[in-house]
């Protein structure tokens, strides 16, 4: 049997991290690391997510603002929200909830945010900085990913790894990090040929597709690490809803470790947030 | 016999393109794009390249102006007249010669240069633009590898590509711009076990190690594409001293095509220099380029839905 990868047991060492070293701040004399959550709108899968950052936020003693804005606010109204929180002393944190309505450009919104606050790390800067290993701040959930991996197999480096699914929010960064951490990486994508061939050559898969249960079995070599990081709710031969990623979790078994769905990258991505509203605060704070 | 790919007539070509559209813009009342280049110290390899960018600037109608500051210029002056340029509405382009002088920040003063001006694309916001492809400069010798590839293979979808080689200035954003171009790509670098077999199952390999004549004869297969981006002085068996690749060209002629050294991706990192100060210029006259895709939704990557 695969070792199942415990992203919830991990979440929380790392909350206990991170709550130890909000404290620390505070005993050193500095303002306590605040994170504020912009919410345009009334998407409901966003205000789940939103209060489930605000609620983390709570756990590890960090200050927490939401700023909840109507759906039909303004570009310039948006953007002149970001320059005061940008100029706030207590601001160590800023993530703007997407998507957001049709009339706001997403990209100069995420553009105007300050890279040294933008904890999802979506800034071009921040972006670039990731690339060329040159620092900034990495985002959540590829961040996540490398953890879970590195919770298994400490030393990632000379080891093969695919990565399925090219976008730039998980594909590219956590290609990006497994280079930075000595892998030979592979990104495939809806174009690839043979990617069953491919992935059976993988020492780590990483799937972020989207796609219910696409890796099968025998795309799996034995003693392979699967990262999963998909989660689709499709309905069960039981007719009950349920949630699966992008890997068929019961056929590969015969991997090293694999990720639960639900219960293994997703709770690491609010973990990670923390984390870097932490880096940000002692960043910001000398 | 493989295909010779000619970066020098192909470099060519693109020097003609962007002639044009430097007269089209002087046409339209526009003063010539401008390019402006920073040398600090005496580096005679630099005095070469700088010589050699300025001369071609002059052969496709761009303002050309040099800076030369002496060794000793201190990082502050050198941000006072990175500043003064930044504003500076004649100038599009701003190339600061590396290597700089040990008491200069050298990613501090790449950092300085506005964005918009970063015709070597090395600035962090073009890079990260470069990585989610959403618009800015790309580097000039990835632009440049690029284009030679495509005038052999003009669709590389779902292409196997390697990449080896993972610099921040050719391996990394080459490996963007080809997953861009809808090809698989696998970045190998010094870490990576068993590189002649991942080699040989590309249709394409972009060797960019700086390691000379590495890629042998067996480490391709029948019909790929190979761009060599390495170049190193070596000696050869007659005594003198000649210029080799990453490849070992003369085992690889079973390839499709394969671009010599010297002659192939070399010319093209100047020709694409001075395309990237004329795009410069364009955005900065507002003759912006078609924005590229966002992607920055909170949800899982749907790639994989779209369908050929």
């Amino acid at each position: 049997m695969a070792e199942t990868i415990d992203g919830r047991a991990l979440a929380r060492s790392i909350d206990e991290q991170t709550k130890a070293e909000v404290e620390a701040l505070v005993a050193a004399g500095h303002n306590r690391p605040g994170l504020t959550v912009i919410l345009v709108g009334d998407d409901p899968a966003s205000d789940v997510y939103v209060r489930h950052k605000v609620k983390a936020c709570d756990r590890v003693g960090m200050r927490s603002t939401e700023h909840r804005l109507p759906a039909s606010t303004t570009q310039e109204e948006l953007l002149a929200l970001i320059d005061r929180v940008n100029a706030s002393e207590h601001v160590h944190g800023i993530l703007v909830q997407v998507p957001l309505p049709g009339h706001i450009d997403e990209r100069a919104v995420i553009d105007a945010i300050d890279p040294a606050k933008d904890v999802d790390g979506f800034h071009p800067v921040n972006v670039g900085r990731l690339s060329t290993g040159t620092g900034g701040i990495w985002p959540c959930t590829p961040h996540g990913c490398i953890k879970l991996l590195q919770s298994v197999e400490p030393d990632l480096e000379g080891l093969d790894a695919l990565v399925i699914g090219r976008s730039n929010i998980v594909g590219k960064p956590v290609a990006m990090m497994l280079t930075a951490l000595g892998c030979t990486v592979t990104i495939a994508h809806s174009k690839t040929r043979d990617l069953p061939a491919k992935a059976r050559q993988a020492d780590i898969i990483v799937a972020a597709t989207g796609i219910p249960e696409m890796v099968k079995g025998d795309w799996v070599k034995e003693g392979a690490i699967v990262i999963d990081v998909g989660i689709t709710r499709i309905e069960g031969k039981d007719g009950e809803d349920k949630l699966v990623g992008d890997v068929a979790f019961d056929e590969v078994q015969h991997a090293r470790a694999v990720t639960p769905v639900p219960g293994g990258v997703g709770p690491m991505t609010i973990a990670m947030l923390l984390v870097n509203t932490v880096q940000a605060a002692k960043a910001l704070s000398g | 016999m493989a295909d010779i790919i000619d970066g020098r007539a192909i470099a060519r070509q693109l020097d003609e393109k962007t002639k044009a559209q430097v007269d089209e813009l002087v046409a339209a009342g526009h003063s010539a794009p401008g390019l402006t280049v920073i040398l600090v110290g005496e580096d005679p390899a630099s005095e070469v390249y700088v010589r050699r960018k300025i001369k071609a600037c002059e052969k496709v109608g761009i303002r050309s102006t040099e800076h030369r500051l002496p060794a000793d210029t201190s990082q502050e002056d050198l941000l006072a007249l990175i500043d003064q340029l930044n504003k500076d509405e004649d100038v599009h382009g701003i190339l600061c010669q590396v290597p700089l002088p040990d008491h200069i920040d050298t990613r501090l003063v790449l950092r300085s240069i506005s964005p918009e001006k970063d015709v070597d694309g090395f600035h962090p916001v073009n890079v990260g633009r470069l990585s989610t492809g959403t618009g800015g400069i790309v580097p000039c010798t990835p632009l440049g590898v690029m284009m030679l590839l495509k005038s052999v293979i003009p669709d590389l979808t779902g292409k196997d590509v390697v990449v080896i080689g993972k610099s921040n200035i050719v391996g990394k954003p080459v490996a963007n711009l080809l997953l861009d171009a809808e090809a698989t790509v696998t970045v190998t670098h010094i870490y990576t076990e068993g590189l002649p077999e991942i080699c040989r199952q590309a249709d394409v390999i972009v060797a960019a190690a700086g390691a000379p004549e590495l890629v042998k004869g067996h480490w391709v297969k029948d019909g790929a594409v190979i761009i060599d981006v390495g170049i190193t002085r070596k000696e050869g068996e007659d005594g003198k001293t000649k210029l080799v690749g990453d490849v070992k060209f003369d085992e690889v002629q079973h390839a499709k095509a394969v671009t010599p050294v010297p002659g192939g991706v070399g010319p093209m990192t100047i020709a694409c220099l001075l395309a990237n100060t004329v795009q410069a210029a364009r955005n900065l006259m507002g003759y912006g380029n078609a924005e590229r895709g966002d992607d920055y939704a909170d949800a899982p990557d749907r790639s994989m839905h779209t369908t050929a």
